[in-house]
């Protein structure tokens, strides 16, 4: 077999993030290659550099086997690379047909050749078995139907190398099989296929090999024949000791205070994201939710704070069912939120800082009277709260957005926990993108929370972080919640098996 | 870069301070408001020079042109009367687009909600006889409010229940309003006497007072003022006006604090349609005397533009509508004296507006001025 494409050392840097260091990776053709890691490990960096849409700092690409630089995605197809973005990029309005010759359609004179283009869109979907109805309008279209308008888009275009992004992410299982079927007869024709995953179950029924990555570096590449999915988990979050820890390990945990029993909620979709979740948080308790993000953890949080109805099941907080409260309702109770999104949910960026951190406390006494803010007051504990917070600010009446992501988050910080106290904190990603020493000192802060008999639910895709934090661990995956018990040497593995998709029982 | 003007340090706040961090403060709002007038100075230049080619395109003398706007507007005690009563409607038209565009409800139904409004109080102007002014004005100027603000209704609650886009709702309720009161004035309220479609002339007892003698000048403009003073402090010093503008800069954001998102869009949508609906009462219990078919100039527009103009502060909004006023009796001056049409007033209201909007100065303003004078921190 030949080289279909390699990448040489490649190193990427964003502002403040190494998305790439040093990544080497070679792909035959014929091949299908895995490339897995969890959220953040820079898989899409690559590919996208791959594909021509980012330009890496250092580094070399060659396809086959001749240096080539790939300033732009045309420059990407004219090498023969195609790719299939997670989120379809096709004209609803159009057929498939129309789709999938868009930009290169074949012409008579001035026109598009309609009778041509539906012949070019039937042939290739004979030639790789991928069934498209090219008269089908777009938007009439299954999921699984646009995805092989996509890949017929890519071939048309000429690739002998194919990036899927995610592809299975918006598939059925049934889809997912004939999608793999389909890969299969590709790569049989000698197209080179990488395919990007974080389900070991699917990237072990489909590769060739596998490539893992883990912060932005390669942790190695197996042939995936020679490894299961215990190997690829390890892998994937490491098999070092939990460093760090700054929770000490024997805390007196107290009654429960917050508890939820066999709930279900539902996404923006309708569709059931959390399935039958239970869990306890005691008083002093860090619980900390791992898992790959999107597999029910906004839903999650948005059902407990009040944000998203729950479709069945019960909230208890200090015993008291508060499922389907306002989030008014439920902030008074004692719940305190520290928002994954700071800039979506967490502050107006356009608002004063005072702004922002009176949101949850304006409304009564004694920040306001029953008409008019009581600006004073609010000014002298804000001003006391942004001191003890350390939030890093020109003046209480600047602008939000003129503050860094770190001071925003702190911000937050010191609204949820500085001016009144919670029973229960909400914590998801709450030290993204803060510089290590904010990140040290929000983790403090919370802790001293626990040690006011506060119980604290830490979500938060960085399993290093849940690990330095937590007393116990669950795992949140496809909507299910496991127990991964306490944090011990082996909590990595199993903590891997559970956001991979196994279970503990599977490594005998 | 926010262009709002800081709502002023209270006196309880200014003694926890010490006087260097005050004086500091002083100093860089002074600088924040120098920018400001910069600005506008700027804007209003290139406008009045856009305005001043098409009069020369058009062969006539801008310097000319322009010296008969200004005496139109401005030329003396009653033409300077009239310009403010001009101003009064579109305070409260600027003041209702303010609040309803900080609160990012975007009601565009403002001209439909004016003849509403304006309609409903010149019906309670003629159809009561005998009551005391001060009542019957209370309730021509309510009449108004009310009439304003139930028209706003149908688009909030459009949008509220099943979520359709105010644009679309309030625009189309516009015509809905203009063609219904035309309707009204021309079959069942029509004035026999009047020689143009017209409901019967308002008893005395319900017009606006007059400030001075000789001019349309009268204690509309005086309210319209009040208004604009209560309106901010509401916005900005109030329990509510701190959610409206909450939400309107950030709904997802409002809703987590657990701040009534809804009810704020409902209460800015109220609001809005009230101000405006006291503007067309004001404007037919003040000038007209009785309500007319397309008696509007298109005020409920030129609120949305002079808020735009003011940046939605609706302290603001006194100087553009000012302005507006201005340039709107000075074109018809202009137009009489020296036959420059008055649609060069358009070119310049637009190309202040656009200038306004894109905020090409001010950044380079504000680039500047940091650096030469850094605002202390």
């Amino acid at each position: 077999m030949a080289e279909a494409v390699a990448l040489l050392d490649i190193t990427k840097t964003f502002p403040g993030v190494v998305a790439n260091k040093d990544v080497s990776l070679s792909v035959q053709e014929g091949e299908i290659m895995a490339i897995v890691g969890e959220n953040g490990a820079g898989k899409t960096t690559l590919m996208r550099i791959l594909y021509g849409l980012e330009k890496p700092d250092t580094g070399t690409i060659q396809v086959k086997g001749k240096e080539v630089k790939l300033p732009s995605a045309r420059a990407a197809i004219a090498e023969g690379i195609g790719m299939v973005h997670q989120h379809f990029k096709l004209v609803p309005s159009y057929t498939l047909a129309q789709n999938v010759v868009l930009g290169v359609e074949p012409r008579r004179g001035l026109f598009v050749d309609q009778k041509r283009e539906l012949e070019i869109v039937n042939d290739l979907s004979k030639r790789y078995g991928l069934a498209v109805d090219g008269e089908r309008l777009t938007c009439d279209a299954s999921v699984g139907e646009q995805q092989r308008a996509e890949i017929l888009k890519a071939l048309y275009r000429g690739a002998d190398i194919l990036i899927l992004d995610e592809p299975t992410a918006v598939l059925t299982d049934g889809e997912t099989e004939e999608l793999f079927g389909m890969l299969r007869r590709l790569a049989a024709d000698g197209k080179s296929i990488l395919f990007i995953s974080h389900k070991l179950r699917e990237v072990l029924a489909i590769s060739d090999s596998t490539t893992v990555m883990r912060r932005g570096e390669v942790v190695g590449t197996v042939q995936t024949a020679a490894t299961d999915r215990r190997e690829l988990a390890e892998m994937m979050i490491g098999r070092e000791t939990v460093g760090g820890r700054i929770r000490e390990d024997s805390v007196q945990l107290g009654e429960p205070v917050l508890e939820i029993i066999d709930l279900n909620v539902q996404d923006a979709r309708c569709i059931t994201s959390v399935l039958d979740a239970n869990l306890v948080l005691r008083q002093g308790q860090v619980l900390g939710i791992a898992g790959v993000d999107g597999n029910g953890q906004v839903e999650l949080v948005e059902a407990i704070t009040g944000l998203r109805p729950v479709s069945s099941g019960r909230i208890l907080l200090d015993g008291k069912e508060i499922q389907n409260g306002k989030p008014r309702q439920i902030r008074q109770a004692g719940v305190a939120h520290i928002p994954s999104d700071r800039n979506a949910t967490g502050v107006a960026l356009e608002a004063h800082v005072w702004e922002n951190l009176i949101a949850v406390d304006y409304f009564a006494s004694p920040y306001s009277g029953k008409m008019a803010l009581a600006l004073s007051r609010i000014f002298a504990d804000a001003k006391d709260v942004i001191l003890r917070f350390g939030v890093q600010t020109p003046s209480l009446k600047s602008s939000t957005n003129n503050l860094s992501g770190g001071n925003i988050q702190r911000l937050i910080v010191a609204r949820e926990l500085g001016l009144e106290r919670a029973q229960v904190v909400v914590a998801a990603q709450p030290t993204r993108g803060v510089d290590i020493a904010g990140t040290e000192e929000i983790r403090e802060m919370l802790l001293d929370y626990t040690r006011e008999g506060a119980g604290v639910l830490l979500i938060s895709a960085d399993l290093d972080e849940i690990l330095v934090l937590s007393d116990l661990v669950m795992v949140m995956y496809e909507g299910h919640l496991s127990d991964a018990g306490k944090v011990d040497d082996t909590i990595r593995q199993r903590v891997g098996q559970l956001m991979t998709g196994g279970s503990i029982d599977d490594q005998t | 870069m926010t262009k709002r003007e800081e709502p002023k340090p209270s006196s309880n706040e200014s003694s926890t301070i010490t006087t260097r961090a005050s004086r500091s403060r002083l100093k860089s709002i002074l600088i924040e408001v120098a920018i400001q007038a910069a600005n506008y100075a700027l804007i209003l230049l290139v406008s009045l020079l856009a305005g001043g080619l098409v009069i020369l395109f058009a062969g006539k003398n801008p310097i000319e042109a322009y010296g008969a706007l200004f005496d139109g507007a401005l030329g003396g005690t009653l033409k300077i009367a009239d310009t403010l009563d001009r101003a009064s409607v579109l305070i409260l038209a600027g003041l209702a687009a303010a609040v309803a565009f900080r609160t990012s409800v975007w009601n565009l139904g403002l001209e439909g909600q004016l003849y509403m409004g304006a309609f409903a109080a010149a019906w309670v102007g003629f159809s009561f006889h005998g009551l005391p002014l001060a009542i019957h004005i209370t309730l021509v100027l309510l009449a108004g409010i009310v009439a304003g603000a139930l028209w706003a209704l149908p688009a909030i609650f459009l949008k509220i229940r099943w979520n359709v886009n105010e644009v679309v709702s309030t625009l189309m309720l516009n015509y809905i309003a203009i063609l219904f009161t035309a309707y009204l004035v021309a079959f069942p309220f029509k004035d026999p006497a009047a020689l143009f479609p017209g409901t019967p002339v308002l008893d005395a007892s319900a017009r606006l007072p007059r400030l001075i003698p000789g001019s349309v000048l009268n204690i509309g403009f005086i309210l319209a003022l009040v208004l604009a003073f209560v309106v901010n402090w509401f916005m900005f010093r109030s329990k509510q006006g701190y959610e409206l503008r909450m939400v309107g800069l950030n709904a997802r954001f409002a809703g987590y604090a657990g701040m009534p998102v809804k009810q704020s869009a409902f209460l800015a949508m109220m609001l809005s349609g009230a101000l405006v609906g006291l503007g067309g009462a004001v404007v037919i219990a003040g000038f007209f005397g009785r309500f007319i078919t397309s008696f509007s100039v298109g005020y409920g527009w030129d609120g949305m533009l002079i808020s735009l103009l003011a940046q939605n502060h609706p302290l603001g909004v006194i100087p553009a509508a000012l302005f507006y006023a201005g340039l709107s009796n000075g074109g018809m001056a202009m137009q009489s004296a020296t036959g420059v049409d008055q649609a060069v007033v358009t070119v310049v209201k637009g190309t202040l507006l656009a200038f306004v909007t894109v905020k090409v100065f001010i950044d380079f303003l504000n680039r500047r001025l940091r650096k030469w004078a850094p605002s202390t921190s």
